[in-house]
């Protein structure tokens, strides 16, 4: 981390000191249970890549670490508050230092590059209008846009609205990024303009988790890769160990078609 | 009717644009004010020839005492010694030809007699065959029966039994009407000794007949008979002649007969045959037989009345009294120009003149004006108000002014000229009216079938257009619209009898009042002005009180109440579309609730009021909800409020559809942020939901705005409101519809361009 930029440090308050810690997370829809006990625990700083073949829960596992999806039993601690049973304001709180980018972007149509950036810290009275819009600027220039401020999503590529999106999650300085298949919607040419911000975000020694289908990404970006099947962590470590020598058969069968 | 008349030219219309459709619409109407105005130009034939030297051929009837009997060889009666006394003051000659009723009818109207003078009553049915003369006696029918019958006592007690009647008098007529009602059946006889002697033999109960040939009979005391029932339905006699023939003989009659009461000659005729119950003859016909004129100048509406006898510049030592009235009851009270007139307005400001009293006249509404005389805040009410036992015990009646009663009106080219007519035919009728009651009961008799309307314009015009064949209604109201000649149609019989009108003071007050009101009116009568008011209104041959017919003028008339009404129009729309989207939004975001109770909460009130018809709605909350809490709601706030529920049902489904819509991932996004749920509706879904929900929202307040014309029904006097009343006195429906449908169009589509500009505005 030699840049100068801002270097992003997570306040914790847990025992063990870990943003996030996952203990024995279900999750059913229905009759439907696609995730059968989680556990997962995330240091501060930590790259954490979730990898696996489709409907093994990986999305869902990251939704449920900001509580997108309502959790059915087991504990999320995010930055030691656990979000499985928060309320109102508490819950709002830890979302608010927890960014995510979302597969789709959902950048919010209605409003230019500039205001979807600067919306979060008005509305919550974090930062002025004015210094809301200074920081917003910042932001896009951190992600190469600066010139793309008053645009609003229909004009910008794929690529940018992602990159306005992830400016947005850090609008609010959060000590968590949570990206869900940040780069699947995207063509093939704008992929590696995302990845890089991500890459630099990374660098920045911020907390994150990916779910991704970059498997060479996965690999380069992450300190410790987490492979899931049919709702359960098969299997997890460092990206070399995970993709040169897996020990299970079902990380073995994945990775046999994917790579 | 043009409507109907050129389907072509509509049809080619509604292809154009909107301002060719307008234009042409306009010039439509300029053509049918245009045709209105020309076929009210009545013309009237100028005769004035010299009767002098000439000799006039008068059929008349062969036994009718007093009116025309044989004595002594010698032919005497009323009619006999009139004609002559008429004939030697204006210096004619009679032949008396005695050939029987009817056939001095026939003869007349073939031409072989000049005129009949028969104790012949003027009726409108005859009078499309005769001119009459102005009436020389006023009747009425009376019931007789047998002097030693004690056993009937009213038409009741005729059920089942027999009476008799001289046919083609209004004697039959009226017992033929009578017994259907009362069950029993009429014996016609050519000769009305004949129908006499049938009841002293005992073979009929009861004879009908005219009261003064009664009343003779009696008094001679050639007839064993008394009358046990008051006289019914007056009528008066005139002289006839055929339609548009010896105009002159008729006015020489008139001139003649006025001399006559002058010199107190007829009056002498009178005594002679009917002694002591011989009536003034300066009283008869109102007056109008005294004074010599067809008619006196009947003078224009609200004006006081021109008539030499009647004065009307008595100093006004007698104070001032404060009148109620109705706001609109045509012809007796209504609204022209600004001014309160009708009937009513004018009887009571000439009596004001007439007596030396000032009045200050307050338009309150009929149930208001009662109420104000109840307590105090006026001192009388005039209002076409019926006069019954029931009222009588709360006010003090004045000697009745106007007989109203139920008449029958077809259309002009309608052969049908009696209610044996009607037999398997619809008549149309308004809910609610006499002529509703009076149609029901006859329909039973006739057979004939009976279509009820909410308004008298729809009911006129469906008889003008023929899918009906006759309509009843009140017969001033009937003849106003005639001779206003908004309504298309001809009166074929006379007027049922009906209530009486009074001027009423509360009970035990203002005696002074009303004994100068009696005073006043008994003036009026006697000296005609009671018809020349009466004439403003009801003649048909009068174009006083339509001078002007043309569609600007009636525009002119009618846009200030239409302009208050669409005021008040925009004032309900723009409140119940308020509460009605704070109604929308509130269950809209219920019903998206993940609260189950919140969400059936939100459904049940959807369903109840999409379930329902608003007009019902509107009742419920108007008369329903007072009636149980005893808090009456005024129209604007129960109608505001049927509105505002109505819309909200339908704004809540359109707001859930809108919120809906919008991708979830925007809400995710948003509270991923931090956000909470309602910063997040607020700043991110509701934006969007709106620009979805602009299209049906827009609808939705243009049916509300259409939806406001439904609480006319409450008499919230919204445009719709307004329109009815001006129909209701001008009958002009087919043009005040089209000018309170443009109004109605020109303000949605001005609502339109301003909420696409809104939604260009706001919703990029």
């Amino acid at each position: 981390m030699t840049n100068n930029e801002q270097t992003y440090t997570t306040p914790v308050t847990t025992a063990s000191g870990n943003p996030i810690e996952v203990r024995d997370l279900h999750k059913s829809f229905g009759k439907n249970e696609v995730l059968t006990g989680i556990d997962l625990t995330v240091a501060n700083g930590e790259v954490v890549t979730v990898i696996g073949p489709s409907g093994s829960g990986k999305s869902t596992l990251l939704r449920c670490l900001n509580r997108l999806e309502e959790v059915t039993s087991g504990e999320v601690l995010i930055l030691g508050e656990n979000i499985a049973t928060a309320k109102g304001k508490n819950l709002d709180a830890v979302r608010q230092r927890v960014g995510m980018v979302f597969q789709h972007f959902n950048l919010f149509p209605h409003m230019t590059a500039l205001e979807n950036i600067a919306l979060a810290p008005v509305e919550l009275k974090m930062l002025s209008k004015a210094d809301a819009r200074k920081r917003a600027l910042e932001l896009l220039t951190r992600v190469g846009l600066e010139d793309k401020a008053d645009a609003r999503p229909a004009s910008l590529s794929g690529g940018q609205k992602q990159r306005v999106a992830i400016a947005r999650a850090l609008a609010m300085s959060p000590g968590i990024m949570l990206f869900d298949e940040a780069t699947s919607a995207l063509d093939p040419e704008m992929v590696g303009e995302v990845l890089q911000v991500i890459r630099d975000l990374a660098a920045s020694g911020m907390t994150m988790v990916l779910v991704t289908h970059e498997m060479g990404f996965a690999r380069e970006v992450a300190d410790r890769v987490v492979f899931m099947a049919d709702g359960k962590v098969v299997e997890s470590g460092a990206p070399a160990d995970i993709f040169d020598n897996p020990q299970e058969a079902r990380t073995q069968d994945f990775l046999s078609k994917v790579l | 009717m043009t409507l109907l008349r050129h389907p072509a030219h509509w049809w080619r219309e509604n292809r154009l644009p909107l301002l060719a459709a307008l234009t042409t619409m306009f010039i439509l109407l300029f053509t049918v004010g245009g045709a209105v105005g020309i076929a009210h130009a009545a013309t009237k034939p100028a005769a004035n020839d010299s009767v002098k030297g000439q000799t006039f051929t008068i059929a008349t009837d062969t036994t009718w005492a007093p009116f025309e009997f044989q004595r002594d060889g010698k032919l005497r009666g009323i009619d006999i010694d009139l004609i002559k006394a008429v004939a030697a003051d204006q210096g004619f000659d009679v032949k008396i030809d005695v050939i029987g009723f009817d056939g001095a009818l026939a003869a007349v109207t073939a031409g072989q007699a000049d005129a009949v003078m028969a104790g012949m009553s003027i009726t409108s049915e005859r009078e499309k065959l005769f001119d009459f003369s102005n009436p020389y006696f006023d009747s009425g029918i009376q019931m007789a029966v047998a002097k030693n019958d004690d056993s009937v006592k009213a038409y009741a007690d005729l059920a089942g039994k027999t009476v008799s009647a001289k046919t083609g008098t209004e004697g039959y007529a009226f017992a033929e009407k009578l017994g259907k009602e009362f069950g029993f059946t009429v014996t016609g006889f050519q000769d009305a000794a004949d129908a006499y002697n049938d009841v002293t033999t005992g073979h009929s109960a009861a004879v009908f007949d005219d009261y003064p040939i009664l009343a003779y009979g009696i008094a001679t005391g050639n007839v064993d008979l008394k009358t046990v029932t008051p006289q019914e339905k007056a009528s008066s006699y005139g002289m006839a002649v055929k339609k548009g023939a010896n105009e002159a003989l008729r006015k020489a009659f008139n001139e003649g007969l006025k001399n006559l009461i002058d010199n107190g000659e007829y009056q002498k005729i009178l005594d002679d045959y009917l002694g002591e119950a011989a009536p003034k003859a300066a009283t008869i016909g109102e007056g109008k037989a005294a004074l010599g004129n067809d008619k006196l100048d009947p003078g224009k509406p609200g004006e006081l009345p021109k008539n030499p006898a009647f004065a009307v510049d008595t100093p006004q030592t007698h104070g001032e009294f404060t009148i109620a009235t109705d706001t609109t009851f045509a012809p007796f009270i209504y609204q022209l120009d600004g001014k309160n007139v009708g009937i009513d307005m004018d009887l009571i400001r000439a009596i004001a003149a007439n007596q030396g009293f000032k009045v200050d006249i307050k338009p309150l509404g009929f149930d208001a004006a009662l109420a104000a005389v109840t307590a105090g805040q006026a001192d009388g009410v005039i209002a076409g108000m019926s006069i019954t036992d029931e009222r009588k015990k709360v006010f003090d009646f004045s000697d009745p002014y106007y007989q109203s009663g139920v008449q029958m009106a077809v259309a002009k080219d309608s052969d049908i000229t009696s209610y044996k007519g009607l037999k398997g035919k619809t008549v149309a009728v308004k809910t609610g009216t006499v002529g509703y009651d009076f149609a029901k009961k006859l329909s039973a008799e006739i057979g004939f079938k009976v279509n009820a309307f909410q308004d008298s314009a729809d009911m006129y015009n469906d008889v003008a257009t023929g899918n009906s064949a006759a309509t009843f209604e009140d017969a001033p109201v009937l003849q106003f619209g005639i001779a206003s000649g908004n309504v298309p149609l001809k009166i074929v019989t006379d007027a049922e009898p009906g209530a009486d009108y009074g001027f009423a003071v509360l009970k035990g007050h203002n005696a002074e009042l009303l004994k100068m009101f009696d005073t006043g009116l008994q003036n009026a009568k006697d000296t005609g002005v009671y018809q020349q008011i009466i004439d403003r209104y009801l003649a048909s041959d009068d174009a006083g009180t339509t001078s002007d017919n043309s569609f600007w003028s009636l525009v002119k008339t009618s846009i200030g109440p239409l302009s208050q009404g669409l005021v008040l129009t925009l004032l309900a729309t723009a409140l119940s579309i308020l509460f009605a989207m704070i109604l929308g939004i509130l269950f809209g975001i219920l019903k998206l609730s993940a609260n189950p109770f919140l969400r059936f909460l939100a459904s049940a009130y959807v369903n109840i009021f999409r379930g329902t018809p608003v007009l019902v709605q509107a009742f419920f909350f108007y008369f329903g909800v007072p009636a149980v809490t005893g808090q009456p709601l005024d129209a604007l706030t129960a109608g505001v409020i049927t509105l505002s529920l109505n819309a909200g049902a339908y704004i809540t489904e359109i707001v859930r559809g809108g919120v809906q819509s919008v991708d979830p991932g925007q809400m995710e996004a948003s509270r991923s942020l931090g956000l909470g749920w309602g910063s997040s509706m607020r700043r991110v879904v509701m934006p969007q939901a709106f620009k979805i929900m602009t299209p049906n929202l827009i609808n939705q307040f243009i049916i509300t705005l259409k939806d406001t014309s439904l609480l006319s029904v409450l008499g919230f006097a919204e445009l719709t409101y307004q329109g009815r009343i001006v129909i209701a006195s001008t009958f002009r429906s087919f043009e005040i519809w089209i000018v309170v449908g443009i109004m109605y169009f020109i303000v949605i589509w001005l609502l339109t361009v301003l909420s696409n500009w809104v939604d260009r505005k706001f919703n990029k």
